[in-house]
């Protein structure tokens, strides 16, 4: 009901700004060196007004008719200016030339690349190329979202962990997209890489609060990772040998100016140094991955595109014969764009996507491999409709079918194991939303939108009904194609921005989110095999409701931008684990080992930048809290979530020192997680076990660390260019706590002490990389 | 169990290579613990094996004597015969004549001041031991010598065991328990490794010539999810995101166990 009235308001609104003598300019913004499509690039009216491109460069202003002055502009671009009479509808293709060619020279940027402050848009990060280059990173290996954890709000869950904590969340809380797919596990060798490629990264959007209603399904975070679709112009290969991993980049035109492809792959060789290793212990250890993205679009006609892209990759680590683990993430992407009219633009995909994991232990007779996976087969179609110069609608379908293959273990004939299936899990998620991007006045701007979505569990399947303390009363048993149940939710957006002056301005959003799809690991430490758990008649859907608001502020001209957003957020159906909860144990009813109740997020974020200059950089604060209250855990009364962190500190700094030189420096600081740590001990057996008094009411130390970088252009030779990276991780050999444990101290068995241990000292790194 | 720790070990192994993974102690402010009363009691198919230990919570950073709480009144019951334990060291309470019969459900009462603490406890069916041999093994890269463990596990119930493993008469600080989830009705080595020593330690080492002790235990599922819990949340190892309090099977405000257990013993000379 609701959702007919917004549509009809629109309608309306829409239909009054049509009746006036106006027509549309419309077309498509390219980078002229690649023939890339250009996401975000701006369309300037002088006089006022003026839009943005769409994730497949496509614009469409309505102007009266006139004379007009256009100014087409894009980070890191040279800007056009076109003048023209508008009497009809026309279309106007745009291809933006490079400021700079060169691989390694900063590109200090124009107007362009400064955020917004007009539009409603707020908890938006966007990262430049550049941010992603320089910033100094474990190994070498550029990684945007190690980058995208600088900024405020937007936490890393600690060395050696995977996930990242964005405004309270927790780690599965991010829907993490790469160009439209859902991938469910975005790291490498245990989170010390993510699965994103940056060569083959062509845009990266956060949004940490006021999330557009075409987004769903996740409550903290939406990452959207979009692919470049490969030079239609030139063919080219770049490529990086760095201390464990070498990369390799090959793009170019199928059809000049028409169609392109590219193929990017990577591949670690940590392991081959494993064998060199002269301790037995780890020679005979396996330890790497490999990934390729893969993309090839082609025109069909002037109105017509194709887009097939794919991402592949793997992990692999092995303990001798002993143990092995390999797992990864495949995604298939194929969309269609279709431009129906000048106003209204559509695009359709078909998305896959896969996340998988085969446990092999084979020690004496126990012989099994246990397999694991989710999938899912995903429909989109989006309309994108530009009724007039001050609304920009969009409305869209979404569904998707889930399995889930909790646990299948497979033996050889001798072993004393017995082949296992749990039953897969199957459940269909629907989504339908339109929103609005409305320019009420100069001032004055909303965008409002309503995703109604629909997630239902499916049969075949048993399903229970347990008690408070967890135990099983009743299994009811549901056939295929039965709907088990069906949760539907209203999920309201709405953004407002009020332009305070030409250099600053008010946000205000208010978000629901919800979530039905559940990452069960009761481990300190992220790992693989953590279970993806969808929602089910006991599992209710998590939903959050965030309230945030924010002050925006171009200072010294525009060189300097200051952000202050503030939130809190309500969170209901949040899942903890009962004491001594044992997830890992092959079991159809995980539900007796969960405990579930709400939450509360809030803090405030500060962001002071730098953008452009010799000197760049940005110092990121978070003051925040988060806490859950879940019936069963600390007496029923509130408790700090593991991912509260009252202070996070980030500074980050570069430095172009001359041609040929870029220095640069980030340094962070952040309150420790929320842990348990024993009170007191006792004995069991003889042995020397702890005792506990609550859930995480302790905190892990204080982390902070130093890192250092520098990048040094190499002579250039026609096409050929290259650089040298040099990067000094955790300069001053800070020993940020990994774990701590406790046990009876070796020198006096008389005494008990807690130990940490830390993961990184100092890490230097070089690596070269080329590009022709 | 053991699957999560080579993960770690590989991960902690990976870092050492790159030379950087360090190890110290450090000192933390914890809170005081509550005094609780901790209770052992084990009741098993044999005479003599019947003993209460009561003992109490302490600080952190206390030593780790633990002295026994005495002055209880300790019974064991079944269908109306109850025994009186009697206390013949500190906190140390026996009655060497009960044992008890398989296919039993057995209960505790301790009376301590005011305070009332109880339990019950199932004495499952026993399940013969096969064998104890020694196997090697290669280890993270050492060929190590294990104790192996054989039976059939039958399979028209559900069964739940622990095992204690004594070295050159040490007993061995480990949990060892499993129940026959994946592996009902079948023959069953299980083999109790000893991980996460230091290379350096050489408490446990298996040589030829050694005397090894192995106590198989039939145990109820409560005392099973005991252990389990025990073994996976609260050894200060810190893997769980949770550590907490194993559950446990006694009711008042207490913590520890009451398990009605069979117990079958093997010894072997390492060949």
């Amino acid at each position: 009901m609701k959702s007919k009235l917004l549509l009809i308001a629109v309608l309306l609104t829409a239909g009054k700004a049509m009746a006036q003598q106006k027509h549309t300019i419309s077309g498509t913004i390219k980078s002229k060196a690649k023939g890339e499509t250009l996401i975000g690039a701006t369309v300037r009216v002088s006089g006022g007004g003026g839009t943005t491109t769409n994730e497949y460069g496509f614009y469409s202003i309505t102007l009266t008719d006139g004379n007009h002055k256009l100014e087409f502009s894009s980070m890191g671009l040279q800007t056009n200016h076109l003048e023209f009479v508008l009497r009809k509808d026309t279309v106007v293709n745009i291809s933006l030339e490079d400021e700079s060619v060169s691989l390694g020279a900063v590109t200090i940027t124009g107007t362009s690349t400064k955020r917004s402050l007009s539009t409603p848009q707020m908890g938006l990060e966007k990262l430049t190329t550049k941010e992603m280059k320089n910033v100094p990173v474990l190994l070498g290996e550029r990684d945007a979202i190690k980058v995208i954890q600088l900024l405020p709000g937007i936490k890393s869950a600690g060395d050696g962990n995977a996930g990242m904590y964005v405004r309270g969340g927790a780690a599965d809380q991010n829907l993490i997209l790469l160009d439209e797919a859902p991938v469910y596990n975005a790291s490498h060798l245990l989170g010390f890489f993510s699965t994103f490629n940056s060569d083959a990264i062509k845009d990266i959007a956060v949004y940490k609060g006021g999330m557009p209603a075409q987004y769903g399904g996740r409550l903290s975070s939406v990452l959207d990772i979009k692919m470049n679709d490969g030079n239609n112009q030139d063919f080219g290969v770049s490529g990086g040998v760095g201390l464990i991993s070498a990369k390799l980049n090959v793009e170019g035109p199928i059809q000049k100016d028409k169609s392109s492809f590219l193929v990017t792959g990577r591949r670690t060789y940590a392991d081959m140094f494993l064998k060199l290793s002269s301790d037995s212990s780890l020679n005979k250890n396996t330890l790497y991955f490999y990934d390729i993205n893969a993309k090839m679009n082609y025109e069909l006609g002037e109105k017509d595109k194709l887009y097939l892209s794919g991402y592949f990759g793997k992990d692999k680590l092995g303990v001798g014969d002993l143990f092995g683990l390999q797992w990864g993430n495949t995604t298939a992407t194929l969309r269609w764009n279709h431009i129906f009219n000048n106003k209204l633009f559509s695009n359709t995909s078909l998305i896959y996507s896969n996340y998988d994991y085969t446990i092999s232990i084979n020690s004496g007779s126990v012989n099994a491999d246990i397999y694991s996976k989710i999938r899912d087969y995903n429909l989109k179609e989006e309309l994108q409709w530009y009724p007039s110069s001050s609304h920009n609608i969009r409305f869209g379908i979404n569904s998707i079918y889930h399995t889930i293959t909790p646990g299948q273990v497979t033996t050889s004939e001798t072993s004393q194991i017995n082949a296992r299936t749990l039953e897969d899990r199957y459940s269909w998620e629907n989504a339908l939303y339109v929103t609005d991007n409305w320019k009420m006045s100069d001032k004055l701007s909303a965008t409002y939108g309503l995703r109604v979505s629909a997630f239902s569990v499916l049969g075949k399947g048993d399903f229970f009904n347990i008690d408070k303390e967890g135990k099983i009363l009743d299994t009811l048993h549901y056939k295929s194609g039965d709907f088990v149940k069906t949760y539907v939710n209203l999920e309201p957006r709405l953004a407002l921005s009020y332009k305070l002056n030409s250099t600053s301005s008010l946000k205000a959003s208010y978000v629901r989110n919800t979530q039905n799809l559940h990452l069960i690991s009761n481990s300190t430490t992220s790992s693989p095999t953590d279970k993806w758990v969808a929602s089910t008649n006991i599992i209710k859907p998590e939903i959050s409701d965030q309230y945030s608001i924010g002050y925006y502020k171009d200072l010294f001209g525009g060189d300097y931008e200051l952000t202050v957003e503030t939130y809190y957020k309500s969170l209901q159906n949040q899942i903890d684990y009962r004491d001594g909860a044992d997830v890992n144990t092959v079991s159809n009813a995980i539900e007796s080992e969960l405990l579930f109740g709400k939450g509360r997020a809030y803090g405030i974020e500060w962001l002071f930048k730098k953008r452009v200059g010799k000197f760049s950089g940005w110092l990121s604060y978070t003051l925040s809290k988060t806490e859950r209250q879940i019936d069963g855990i600390n007496n029923n009364k509130w408790y700090n979530a593991r991912q509260d962190r009252t202070h996070d500190i980030a500074i980050v700094a570069m430095y172009q020192v001359s041609k040929k030189w870029t220095l640069s420096a980030n340094w962070i600081y952040y309150t420790g997680d929320a842990v348990t740590y024993p009170s007191g001990k006792y004995q069991i057996d003889g042995q020397t076990v702890y005792y506990f008094t609550g859930r995480n009411t302790y905190r892990m130390p204080n982390y902070h660390r130093l890192d250092l970088g520098a990048t040094l252009q190499l002579k250039k030779r026609k096409r050929w260019s290259s650089e040298l990276a040099f990067s000094l991780y955790n300069a001053y050999g800070r020993e940020n706590a990994y774990t701590i444990t406790f046990e009876d101290s070796k020198e006096d068995p008389n005494k008990t002490v807690a130990k940490q241990t830390a993961l990184f000292k100092f890490i230097p790194s070089i690596s070269y990389n080329f590009k022709f | 169990m053991t699957m999560r720790n080579s993960f770690i070990y590989t991960i902690l192994g990976a870092a050492l290579l790159l030379g950087t993974s360090c190890e110290k102690e450090i000192d933390l402010n914890l809170n005081g613990n509550d005094n609780k009363l901790v209770i052992e009691a084990v009741l098993t198919d044999t005479k003599g094996d019947c003993v209460v230990k009561l003992s109490r919570t302490k600080d952190f950073a206390a030593d780790n004597s633990f002295a026994g709480v005495s002055g209880a009144k300790v019974q064991i019951y079944h269908n109306g015969d109850t025994t009186l334990l009697t206390e013949t060291s500190t906190g140390v309470y026996v009655a060497p004549e009960l044992s008890g019969t398989s296919g039993n459900t057995y209960g505790l009462l301790v009376t301590l001041g005011n305070e009332q603490y109880t339990a019950t406890s199932y004495m499952p069916s026993k399940v013969p031991m096969d064998s104890l041999s020694i196997v090697e093994e290669d280890l993270f890269g050492d060929i190590t010598k294990v104790a192996n463990v054989s039976f059939k596990d039958p399979a028209g119930e559900t069964n739940y065991y622990r095992f204690q493993q004594f070295i050159r008469g040490t007993k061995v600080k480990r949990y060892y328990v499993r129940n026959d989830d994946l592996t009902n009705g079948n023959d069953i080595n299980t083999r109790l490794y000893i991980l996460g020593e230091d290379d350096d330690d050489h408490e446990y080492d298996i040589n030829s010539g050694d005397e090894i002790t192995v106590e198989m235990l039939n145990i109820d599922a409560a005392v099973y999810k005991y252990f389990f819990s025990l073994s996976s949340s609260a050894t200060g190892e810190s893997e769980s995101a949770t550590p907490a309090n194993p559950v446990s099977n006694i009711s008042g405000n207490a913590i520890g166990y009451f398990s009605a257990q069979t117990v079958e013993r093997k010894t072997i000379k390492v060949p």
